[in-house]
């Protein structure tokens, strides 16, 4: 039977990094009974152990709860959690769009970030009634009253009566529950009509196969209903519908207003696109559920394994990483430098660090990186148009007509302190400032439009560093415009080394070029010739350092007839050369190929 | 024949660099040469009818114990280890530990070679590294040693000590060989992990000369004591003809060798094997574990024969002379040169192999300068592929 759709809540919690989400999840969890407080698994939205070190979710998912009202009803809550990084926008705006609300969760001790601001806005943009929560206020250094005034100012909603709670020692959460109730519409749809189920989410479980997320507008679905995706028109038997509350649970059906997981013969999850609608494939729906988009990947970067030998594990461990998230790309490629390996592409920064930090950690990988390109568009002199991803396979200068690069809209919300050089780090960067607001007294916005080739090097570092970690930074792609490019090669003893070349702006490449040279001079390790480290821009050379020949290598000691520690510091050594490449003659250590990077811009 | 190695692990005060096996002075001395007797009887049970042609006390620093002591536990291992007649018995010290009358006890008891810790003649450097001495209380040591009859006298040197300069340590070499010794150990310092200089460094509070200038000390040290009559014969040996030390020499020829004392080190063919082992360096479970008839062992292993042929050359190539191909036959029943041929032609390329001798595998300057990356071209040799 379907639920009464006056009792259902839909909706999801927006916050910063470290502002609670998680906690406040756990404890309205507890509160609901959907959990035991002892089988309580710290902070259990976040499954994956690099989230939970990070703070940060990756992968949305959704949970069921029943709440008892004091009007004497229980609801039904279903809270869909978001990806709260700027990489996953368009899975934060489809997540929300599964939502009639927002609980807004903001720090009593910091106040609204730029992160925040964007999800608020894509919450009202999907016509989201947002409720502003005020957390940490059992901390000294809690300024509730500010943060109300801010929500006020910036967001322009009222907060006044916002519930001021502590998400970890469960203060006040209860009266958030009842406001859900309150605040957050109850769904609309009609069980009836034809089946639109909008799909928000989508992983892979060993044992269920490809598994999707749906918020279902219209209709219903149960084991058995025959369903086609609106966007590839394949169709799909469902095998089992459920929820999770707070783990796998079936249920009969899900239908208007309802919230869960499909299962279906669905092989992969890359046949399932998040912004999708499924509807029956006998009694379609005539229209899908507005705002899909295909997601392309934004940042690009050679993978290799460390040591040749495991090409065949990388590729394993990318297929099944790729299972459960279908916005990694990735296909063969071969470095001169590196031998095999994979172009990988990432939605952006963080992801790329993300995919590359769970390869290392959970498949045990040793990897290799090269520098992130961006995607160029590459005009030819013939006026065709080239896409791309990976300097080397940029053509000759001669042939460009001319080329064009990737550019962001960047929002950086910052206390005012910090401004001079945070306009000093986005002008080195190329930025093109619009305009600054103050949000309140002592804190500004600044909008920039940036080269997304530029931020994704090091400018989140620099910019944390350049304010004390106070500054936040979003962003979001603005398209494309014409740029004076140049590709920066690096020569080790004569011998270009491909996994060293970067596309940069020609204003920037002296200086790149010097800065690269000078740090390559320090990590590749003297050897026993002397090596010329070159940076060149097609046959011009811009830049020259040398790694002086080694002048000892050898162990002074004799260790009192120790010849086990002798033969341990040789081990040692081997070692260290296993991990090296060969680049022509010249030993280069793997992580030279990723320091190339941290050059302060 | 063998030679036989005795670990003193007593000092005053241990030294800022030094990552040894020693501890201060303490009651546990007069046990501790008790010991070193039952663990003679031991090992001679295990080992019957082994005569010794070198001895080597080394430490810590073997001369804070008493010199009676030394000598009463020198002639118990030579009534169960019979010394050859002209075995060399070398026993190191430190300036300050050791008296006219105690060098003249340990002469007389036997020792014939005195191997004395100097390390820099610049009393201000001394200090900063943690010796206990002065360049003065060496001289005495030094003229005390050659009254009471040591005819073969080492001294230690070091460089790249912190703020040494080139021009400090070659005024060190200058008044060392002044005073003629037969022989010096000139050691780069190496910095090693736990110890308190390497601690000091790593916070900034001290700092080392680099590389290159480190590079620069060794060479010009090199050119000085060659200057002065002294041949280098290992990486950081040199020697007057003749005077080269023996019991060294046994560890760079790989042949057998057996360690007495806590954390001594042991080379030992029993039958068909060949095993390093080595002694706890806990000295309470030395002296409890000797007393219950039983040496404590840190560890053991067999050496297989190819682990024994690289060692051969591992060490051998420490030597200017090289590997002794004959020698290698002898023993190997193969030539170095078949064997390692890939590794040879390597190196060969390299231009880091003098090959004026055929008989000998030998690198020159350059090739000693890079031991270490030689070796791993040897380290990569299959030998099952020569068993083919």
């Amino acid at each position: 039977m379907a639920q009464d759709l006056t009792l259902i809540r839909n909706f999801s919690i927006i916050a910063h990094i470290d502002h609670g989400k998680s906690t406040l999840a756990d404890r309205m969890m507890e509160l609901t009974d959907t959990v035991a407080k002892r089988d309580m698994e710290e902070q259990l939205l976040d499954s994956m152990d690099i989230e939970r070190e990070r703070g940060i979710t990756i992968k949305a998912s959704a949970v069921r709860m029943f709440y008892h009202h004091t009007d004497g009803k229980t609801y039904m809550f279903n809270l869909i959690d978001t990806p709260g990084h700027v990489d996953f926008n368009y899975e934060v705006s489809r997540a929300l769009a599964a939502c009639e609300g927002a609980v807004l969760v903001v720090d009593a001790t910091q106040g609204i970030e730029a992160q925040t601001l964007a999800n608020v806005y894509l919450a009202v943009d999907n016509g989201l009634e947002v409720l502003p929560v005020i957390n940490k206020v059992d901390l000294p250094s809690a300024e509730p009253e500010r943060v109300v005034h801010e929500i006020e100012d910036i967001i322009g909603i009222p907060a006044d009566d916002a519930p001021c709670i502590s998400a970890k020692t469960g203060l006040n959460v209860e009266e958030v529950l009842a406001k859900i109730v309150d605040v957050v519409p109850a769904p609309k749809g009609s069980v009836e009509a034809p089946l639109k189920a909008l799909i928000f989410d989508c992983l892979y479980d060993n044992y269920k196969g490809a598994l999707s997320y749906v918020r279902v507008f219209d209709g219903e679905v149960r084991a058995g209903t025959k369903i086609r995706s609106m966007a590839t028109g394949n169709t799909f038997d469902v095998t089992e519908v459920g929820v999770f509350a707070p783990t796998w649970k079936t249920v009969d059906s899900l239908s208007a207003g309802e919230v869960g997981y499909i299962a279906a013969s669905i092989k992969s999850v890359a046949e399932t696109k998040v912004g999708d609608t499924f509807t029956t494939a006998d009694n379609p729906a005539s229209e899908p559920l507005p705002g899909y988009k295909h997601v392309n990947p934004m940042v690009y970067c050679g993978i290799y394994p460390a040591d040749g030998a495991h090409y065949n594990d990388l590729k394993d461990a990318l297929d099944k990483l790729q299972l459960n998230d279908a916005s990694l790309v990735y296909e063969h490629e071969t470095s001169v430098a590196l031998g095999y390996g994979f172009r990988c592409g990432f939605l952006g920064l963080l992801h790329m660090e993300i995919i590359t930090e769970r390869l290392e950690r959970e498949f045990d990988l040793d990897l290799v990186t090269t520098a992130p390109s961006v995607v160029y568009h590459v005009y030819g002199l013939d006026g065709q148009k080239m896409v791309i991803d990976n300097p080397t396979n940029l053509p000759p200068a001669a042939e460009i007509e001319h080329m064009e690069e990737p550019m962001v809209k960047a929002t950086i919300m910052t206390p005012s302190a910090y401004v001079g050089t945070i306009m000093e780090l986005c002008q080195n960067n190329r930025g093109v400032f619009h305009d600054m607001n103050y949000i309140e007294e002592g804190r500004v916005n600044l909008h920039y439009t940036l080269p997304l080739n530029e931020i994704i090097y090091d400018f989140f570092d620099s910019l944390k560093s350049r304010s004390r970690g106070y500054a936040s930074f979003d962003y979001e792609i603005c398209g494309y415009e014409k740029s004076d490019l140049v590709r920066l090669d690096f020569l080790l003893n004569g011998e270009m080394c491909d996994a060293l070349s970067t596309i940069v702006h020609k204003d920037r490449a002296y200086a790149k070029g010097r800065a690269v040279a000078e740090k390559l001079k320090d990590v590749i390790p003297r050897q026993q010739f002397e090596i010329p480290i070159q940076a060149a821009i097609g046959s011009k050379i811009i830049a020259r350092e040398t790694v002086k020949a080694v002048r000892k290598d050898v162990l002074a000691k004799c260790y009192g007839g120790d010849i086990s520690r002798k033969k341990k510091l040789l081990e040692k050594q081997k070692e260290g050369k296993k991990r090296m490449r060969q680049v022509g003659s010249v030993s280069v250590p793997s992580d030279a190929f990723m320091s190339v990077l941290r050059i302060n811009g | 024949m063998t030679a036989l190695y005795f670990h003193i692990p007593y000092c005053v005060q241990k030294c800022r660099y030094c990552d040894f096996c020693s501890v201060p002075v303490n009651d546990s001395i007069g046990r501790y040469c008790d010991a070193l007797k039952t663990e003679l009887q031991l090992r001679r049970n295990q080992y019957p009818g082994l005569s010794a042609d070198t001895v080597f006390w080394g430490g810590g620093t073997p001369t804070v114990l008493p010199a009676d002591a030394l000598a009463g536990v020198l002639a118990y291992a030579d009534r169960l280890f019979p010394f050859a007649t002209d075995a060399e018995i070398s026993i190191e010290c430190n300036p300050k530990t050791a008296s006219f009358d105690a060098l003249k006890t340990l002469r007389t008891a036997g020792f014939n070679r005195l191997s004395i810790g100097l390390q820099s003649a610049d009393n201000a450097l001394l200090q900063r590294i943690g010796r206990v001495h002065s360049f003065e209380d060496f001289v005495h040591t030094y003229e005390w040693a050659r009254r009471a009859g040591f005819s073969n006298i080492n001294v230690d040197v070091m460089h790249g000590l912190p703020g040494q300069t080139q021009e400090d340590y070659l005024k060190t070499l200058e008044t060392v060989c002044d005073l003629a010794p037969e022989h010096v150990s000139a050691y780069a310092l190496i910095l090693e992990e736990g110890t308190p200089l390497h601690a000091d460094v790593m916070r900034g509070a001290e700092t080392l000369p680099d590389e290159d200038a480190v590079a620069d000390m060794q060479d010009a040290g090199m050119a000085f004591l060659h200057a002065h009559g002294y041949r280098r014969y290992e990486i950081s040996n040199f020697a007057k003809p003749g005077y080269a030390c023996r019991h060294n020499l046994t560890y760079w020829n790989n042949e057998p060798y057996l360690g007495f004392g806590v954390a001594a080190h042991s080379s030992m063919p029993e039958g068909r094997n060949w095993y390093r082992f080595s002694v706890t360096d806990r000295i309470p479970a030395y002296l409890k574990g000797v007393a219950r008839g039983r040496v404590p062992e840190a560890d053991r292993i067999l050496i297989n024969t190819f682990e024994q042929m690289f060692e051969t050359v591992m060490l051998g190539l420490r030597k200017t002379e090289g590997v002794d191909d004959t020698a290698f036959q002898t023993r190997f029943g193969c030539s170095v040169f078949e064997t390692y041929s890939e590794a040879i032609e390597a190196n060969r390329r390299r231009g880091l192999l003098d090959e004026s001798d055929p008989k000998f595998l030998r690198l020159n300057a350059r090739g000693l300068d890079l031991l270490n990356s030689v070796l791993l071209d040897f380290r990569e040799t299959n030998y099952w592929e020569l068993l083919r």
